[in-house]
């Protein structure tokens, strides 16, 4: 590549105002958001509307029940994304969906809408790989420049890093999502999954003083979190477990309260990644990490990302839960990059990919030609 | 692929009438894009007439037909509620699916 192209870039600044919907549907957050990138290269977010669909205490969300809540939700998230950015169908340049991974059911409800405003409206659908969104988001936000990434949600836990046009995983997780076991302990313990299972959890793990002792499973560059699961369930059959987390009798010092075991699932599980990451940066030389996904708003680990980051001379970027927890904007950010490249995807190709595992139909982060990157 | 499209296999067809041969076309478009989960045990064909979207399924097993032919309808009212919300001129959109099941 010339040396002018790699030291600007290959995306042209546009000659007029683009604008792109973004749908957003891989799991049980229902996003639509409407973004427009300016000739002076800025961009602005008009509108960013979500639904979440949550399911009561104890229960997970299914895929059927939660593509029926897409259903339910899509014209209502859709037009008031509309009305706050003050657009109508007809301005779009683009209506990008995500096309993977996630959830089938709810995956294939939003692009089955998002194919009929495309013909209805004769606009171009760009399919957009869900990772890959929270990525740009994320940049575009924070204005990282060439960060080490974490990308932490209820679905995916990677460490990637950017090098020559492909998101590269740099690290995973080998059995379940960071978020997902968070989740499910959560589900446990019987915590609300209102505003997110995650969340509570935060919240619990403040008030928690005991460091109970679980597996650090850190292999490599990867990670495995379902042992730590087990071993945190297992906590709670203990005879010194307090569901209520009250002492039962006076004298009765020796509890571990359901404070202390968010704590210490917080404390490992977010060392272990600090870790990682750190072996990250240290791998290709970046002093950034941005944090993305769901379990990224969560505030211990922007600190305990923090603490590393200094030591380093390094910095954290992360952002809010608008940008961090799955949304429509972040489809249509990706969406337009890869627009402004000229990669639009055609009616008969806009399927939906379900997997990230190492499959025939799988849809990974590095199998992105991220064109509009040096 | 064991079996042929006949015989033992179970028939479904369904006619919807859309407001228009376009509404059709999109509806028809829009859903053609998935494949069937099952290809070894559905077959799907789908065609406009006019203003009428023609589906007929041959399945294996009866539940498959089942099964089929709901997830189908559920998509066919998904889109048609899609184009009615926003198409723009909302009001044609209306008086649908009333199909027929032989």
């Amino acid at each position: 590549m010339p040396a002018l192209l790699k030291q600007f870039g290959p995306l042209k600044n546009p000659d007029h105002p683009l604008l792109a919907l973004g749908l957003e549907g891989s799991a049980n957050k229902l996003g639509a958001g409407v973004i427009k990138h300016a000739p002076d290269g800025s961009s602005m977010v008009l509108s960013n509307v979500r639904h979440t669909y949550i399911t009561p205490p104890g229960e997970g969300f299914q895929p059927r029940d939660t593509a029926l809540h897409h259903r339910q939700w899509a014209f209502k998230v859709i037009r008031e994304a509309l009305d706050s950015a003050g657009i109508s169908l007809s301005d779009l340049d683009c209506i990008c969906y995500t096309k993977g991974p996630g959830m089938g059911a709810p995956l294939q409800s939003v692009a089955l809408i998002a194919r009929t405003l495309s013909l209805l409206h004769d606009k171009p659908l760009v399919g957009v790989n869900h990772c890959v969104g929270h990525i740009e988001m994320g940049r575009e936000i924070t204005g990282a420049k060439n960060p080490v990434v974490l990308y932490v949600s209820g679905g995916n836990t990677q460490v990637i890093a950017y090098s020559r046009q492909c998101y590269r995983i740099f690290g995973e997780t080998l059995d379940i999502a960071v978020g997902n076991c968070l989740d499910r302990f959560a589900r446990v313990l019987n915590l609300s999954n209102s505003p997110s299972p995650g969340y509570n959890i935060e919240q619990e793990a403040k008030r928690g003083k005991r460091l109970v002792s679980l597996p650090y499973t850190t292999k490599g560059m990867d990670i495995s979190l379902s042992g730590i699961l087990t071993a945190i369930e297992a906590y709670t059959q203990d005879k010194r477990f307090r569901p209520d987390g009250l002492p039962k009798f006076t004298d009765d010092q020796d509890i571990i309260t359901p404070a202390d075991l968010c704590f210490s699932l917080q404390e490992t599980v977010f060392s272990m990644l600090v870790e990682i990451t750190e072996r990250a940066m240290a791998h290709i030389g970046s002093k950034e990490v941005l944090i993305v996904g769901g379990v990224g708003c969560n505030e211990r680990l922007q600190e305990m990302m923090g603490i590393m980051a200094r030591e380093r001379d390094g910095q954290v970027f992360a952002t809010d839960e608008r940008f961090c927890i799955d949304n429509g904007i972040m489809i249509a950010q990706a969406g337009l990059l890869g627009y402004r490249m000229g990669m639009t995807t055609p009616l008969t190709k806009s399927t939906c990919t379900q997997r990230i595992e190492i499959k025939f139909d799988r849809f990974r982060t590095d199998e992105v030609h991220v064109t509009w990157r040096a | 692929m064991a079996a042929p499209a006949t015989g033992d296999w179970h028939t479904i067809n369904v006619e919807i009438p859309l407001p228009s041969n376009k509404h059709a076309l999109i509806v028809k478009q829009v859903i053609e894009v998935d494949a069937e989960l099952q290809p070894n045990a559905v077959k799907r064909e789908l065609s406009v007439q006019d203003d009428r979207l023609i589906a007929t399924f041959h399945t294996l097993t009866v539940r498959l037909a089942r099964l089929t032919l709901n997830a189908f309808l559920e998509n066919v009212d998904l889109v048609v509620r899609t184009i009615e919300e926003f198409s723009g001129n909302s009001s044609t959109a209306r008086r649908t699916l009333q199909g027929t099941a032989e």
